[in-house]
């Protein structure tokens, strides 16, 4: 057993590591200097927010062990709280007047008509706070459940979330979404950092996120909350004979990774500038957070990381139908064949079948995840060759 | 009370096709301790199957159950052998990961083959209804209960008054006392999933003429499977079945009472209250 | 001075009774046997006492408090501490990361409690080991992972539930020798074994259970004289 990199569960990074580490902080720091496109600049930003993703989970499903399949509630919870003060900023006298109107009947309109006098940004901390409760709200109700009742349950009130919100359309605005057509402008005091008119600032803020969790994750797996957490993952009996809380460390655990995860959906809505229940808040949204973790390596600080590196770009093949649209512009396949339908038409909806086949093949041959397989592959190389 | 009697009568048939549903999730997991994400997902390739029965071969959906029967059975026990029988002894996680890959793959795959269009099977009879006694009960759902009935009657007899059902019940009982008793079990999950995955087909079938047919129909029944066994008892035939008909009664109520926005909230409530309060579910028998 | 007081403890399960109306008491720095067939309601009698769950009748005196109710990790903050009977090593985690979780129960501070926890891998000695995965462990050395790992809590009582199961005559010889230095350290133990030998060696007072009672209490060579435990013993065997 060697302690060789940082890419190992344990402490101590390799100074070869670290300044590895460094380097490519410092490159994607420079990358929109380096690389013009903005098109290279927005699979950055798909990569960011995977990855702030699967760091996010990761702290409860990779190193506390607890399966949630219901993120998509917290990335949901920052992802609306962002989107409906920022939209509430903006109305105007108009919209106001027909609010006032109705905040006679309604308390959520009363509510839209509160967030009206906000800061538009401070729907990010909204996002945080909601996104807390309700993992306080959920933890009490599920982790009295082990297994695999533990993740149907999670299912199940990320679910119940899912229709409230649907159903709450004075706030929400429903099934239609929130649509926001321009940004405010990113101030501090009373300089302009930014006004969003590119997606530079998108991609700074993508990687000190990502930077941030990473972080975050480190400091978990460095302090005796992370010992607590992995102990309670390897055998929650054991851990409580030990002297640890189950209730408080999950429940810590659970906070910790909503709170990041809804500033994966604050992420969002602002690059996107739309949200809706089906993209933010659905069960498919929860399974692709998992995949994210068990693909690249649950319970380390990279294997996130990994996962959206390998899940990303493939995915994204698919959706921008690269392969298809090169097939048919080298006149290799006609448009308007058969199959160049096929190409164009039905291949790009299904970049998630990427995902399935992604998780199938792992669970079946890399039990540990993609970065977990190629250690122990180096592993077996050195043992082979010593 | 008419409100009352049609959304009870209509809840009940609908009941039916989700204990179908329920039954081979149940199954499922009374035989390999396996919880099946992909049930839905192959409840809707039981869709397709019917769909094209129907748009190619003019086959009826009823009469073409027993063609998706069969055919789905092949299909989970391939499922079984391919993929599920390497995951047996694997981390519950690791097996939910797994049937969900597998369930995203299936959906992905029809949405690659057909995209994601609704898909709407319409027969003659698909909107018309008999009246009775000042209550309108319609047509499809009335004749896929009738036949939900005939097909749950028929696996209870095979479960309980032939050798290999009784095999499938003790290999459900304990695994390993089944295979001391000489219980080929490996071939008794195949059988267990084959059935499994043919119950959920013909639900699908079932359904078929009344529902909209598309790709990601799977998840939202796969999410009731869960509730309705769970509700039931985790492995217990006779508790999908109840469970089945009584979620169908509650969301039938729910949307009649509350509001068919708010049913399903309605239906994930009970969930969680089973889960928490009694997790053995009705007629289930608690394991430590 | 009783360190621990069992009293009038009874545990049912339904309508069986796992543990019926036992009583006896641990004096601080004693080894204290707890013998009986299977079935007896040894390891019952140990969850009862660590708080996995509550005794249906009874009252349980650790240090001078009521323990009743109490979650496994309160008792083990104030000293009272168990293994498994099946081991339970935390399997992706290194042998001294084990042991340091024991000694987080105490600090905050991970670089005191690698230290500790190396103190106690010491005890047990398992040095050769500090960086291995506690789940490649043979079972001998998990057996000693298991008992470093609750040393490392700084316990006034420790439970060994068959620390010795499973276990060839070579390494029970070592685990032997072990509890008899954990008892020089000013420890009290009660120990769960089944073999005997090593049971009367060890013991200062052995407890007899048969079917959830206490059947027999006293030094070792009053219990192997008594003809109800031997009887008990032929009858189960």
């Amino acid at each position: 057993m060697t302690r060789f990199s940082i890419f190992t569960n344990r402490r101590g990074a390799s100074p070869l590591a670290l300044i590895a580490f460094v380097v490519i902080v410092c490159l994607l720091f420079a990358f929109p200097s380096l690389v013009e496109s903005p098109y290279s600049r927005h699979i950055m930003v798909l990569l960011f927010l995977s990855t702030i993703m699967g760091e996010s989970w990761n702290i409860i499903g990779g190193y506390t062990g607890q399966y949630s399949v219901g993120h998509a509630a917290y990335f949901g919870a920052g992802a609306y709280g962002t989107m409906i003060v920022m939209n509430a900023s903006q109305f105007d006298a108009d919209k106001l007047l027909e609010l006032q109107d109705l905040a006679k009947d309604s308390r959520l309109s009363s509510l839209l008509l509160s967030a009206h006098d906000l800061h538009p940004w401070t729907g990010v901390l909204v996002g945080m706070v909601a996104a807390l409760l309700l993992s306080l709200i959920i933890g009490s109700i599920c982790f009295r459940l082990r297994g695999p009742y533990f993740v149907l349950a999670s299912i199940a009130v990320a679910e119940i979330v899912r229709i409230t919100v649907l159903n709450l359309a004075d706030l929400t605005q429903g099934a239609e979404g929130i649509l926001i057509s321009t940004l405010p402008p990113l101030t501090i005091g009373n300089t302009v950092i930014t006004d969003f008119s590119n997606n530079v600032p998108f991609y700074y803020i993508g990687l000190l996120l990502v930077l941030l969790t990473i972080f975050v994750t480190w400091l978990v797996q460095n302090s005796k909350l992370g010992y607590f957490f992995q102990a309670i993952r390897e055998d929650q009996d054991a851990a409580h004979s030990l002297g640890i809380s189950l209730t408080f460390h999950k429940n810590a655990a659970l906070a910790l990774s909503a709170v990041l995860t809804s500033l994966a959906g604050s992420f969002y809505a602002i690059y996107i500038k739309f949200v809706d229940p089906t993209t933010v808040l659905s069960l498919d949204l929860s399974v692709q957070i998992v995949l994210i973790s068990i693909i690249g390596g649950i319970g380390t600080i990279f294997g996130p990381v990994v996962g959206a590196l390998v899940l990303v770009p493939l995915s994204e093949v698919l959706r921008s139908n690269l392969i298809g649209e090169s097939l048919i512009s080298s006149g290799m396949v006609n448009s308007d064949s058969a199959f160049g339908h096929f190409l164009t038409e039905n291949l790009s909806h299904a970049h998630v079948l990427i995902y399935g086949i992604l998780v199938v093949v792992v669970i079946l041959f890399m039990p540990d995840g993609v970065l977990g397989f190629f250690k122990s592959m180096v592993a077996k190389k050195r043992k082979e060759a010593a | 009370m008419t409100l009352f009697l049609q959304s009870l009568i209509s809840g009940i048939l609908i009941g039916g096709v989700y204990a179908l549903i329920g039954i081979g999730l149940t199954i499922i997991f009374g035989v390999m301790r396996v919880i099946n994400f992909a049930h839905g997902d192959i409840m809707m390739v039981g869709m397709y199957m019917t769909y094209f029965l129907f748009t190619l071969f003019g086959i009826d959906p009823f009469v073409s159950v027993l063609v998706t029967i069969p055919l789905m059975f092949v299909f989970g026990a391939i499922l079984q052998k391919l993929f599920i029988n390497r995951i047996l002894g694997a981390l519950p996680q690791n097996q939910i990961l797994l049937t969900i890959g597998l369930g995203l793959i299936m959906s992905n795959s029809m949405m690659l083959a057909f995209t994601s269009d609704y898909k709407i099977l319409t027969t003659s009879y698909s909107s018309s209804s008999y009246r009775l006694a000042g209550l309108s009960v319609s047509k499809p759902l009335a004749i896929s209960f009738l036949i939900t009935v005939v097909i749950t009657a028929a696996l209870y007899r095979f479960l309980m008054k032939t050798d290999t059902g009784q095999a499938i019940r003790a290999t459900a009982q304990d695994r390993e006392a089944a295979q001391l008793m000489g219980i080929n079990v490996k071939w008794m999950s195949i059988l267990a999933f084959g059935i499994g995955a043919s119950m959920a087909g013909t639900a699908g079938a079932l359904i078929s003429p009344t529902y909209y047919i598309f790709p990601q129909v799977g998840s939202a029944f796969t999410l009731k499977a869960f509730v309705i066994t769970v509700l039931g008892g985790m492995g217990s035939i006779v508790g999908a079945t109840l469970g089945g008909v009584i979620i169908g009664v509650v969301e039938s109520m729910g949307a009649a009472y509350i509001s068919s926005d708010w049913k399903d909230v309605v239906v994930f409530a009970i969930f969680l209250l089973v889960l928490l309060v009694k997790p053995s579910g009705l007629m289930g028998t608690s394991r430590t | 001075m009783a360190i621990l007081e069992i009293k009038h403890v009874s545990k049912f399960f339904g309508g069986l009774a796992a543990n019926s109306d036992v009583s006896f008491q641990l004096e601080q720095g004693m080894i204290m046997g707890l013998i009986g067939p299977n079935g007896a309601g040894k390891t019952t009698l140990f969850n009862c006492i660590t708080g996995y769950y509550p005794p249906s009748r009874g009252e349980i005196v650790f240090d001078g408090r009521r323990m009743n109710g109490l979650q496994p990790n309160k008792v083990c903050k104030l000293g009272m501490v168990r293994t498994w009977q099946k081991v339970r090593p935390l399997a992706k985690m290194s042998v001294v990361d084990n042991v340091m979780v024991g000694a987080l129960c105490h600090t905050n501070s991970l670089k005191k409690a690698r230290e500790m926890a190396m103190e106690q891998i010491r005890v047990v000695r398992l040095e050769h080991r500090t960086d291995f995965n506690a789940g490649g462990l043979p079972i001998g050395e998990r057996k000693k992972l298991e008992v470093a790992r609750v040393l490392a809590t700084q316990p006034k009582l420790l439970l060994l539930d068959e620390v010795m199961g499973g276990l060839n005559p070579a390494e029970s010889e070592e685990v032997i020798q072990l509890i008899l230095d954990i008892r020089r350290l000013g420890i009290t133990q009660m120990v769960i074994e089944h073999d005997m030998k090593a049971i009367m060696r060890i013991s200062d007072r052995i407890v007899v259970l048969n079917s959830g009672e206490k059947l027999a209490e006293g030094a070792p060579g009053e219990i192997v004289k008594n003809p109800e435990v031997v009887a008990a013993y032929l009858g189960s065997e």
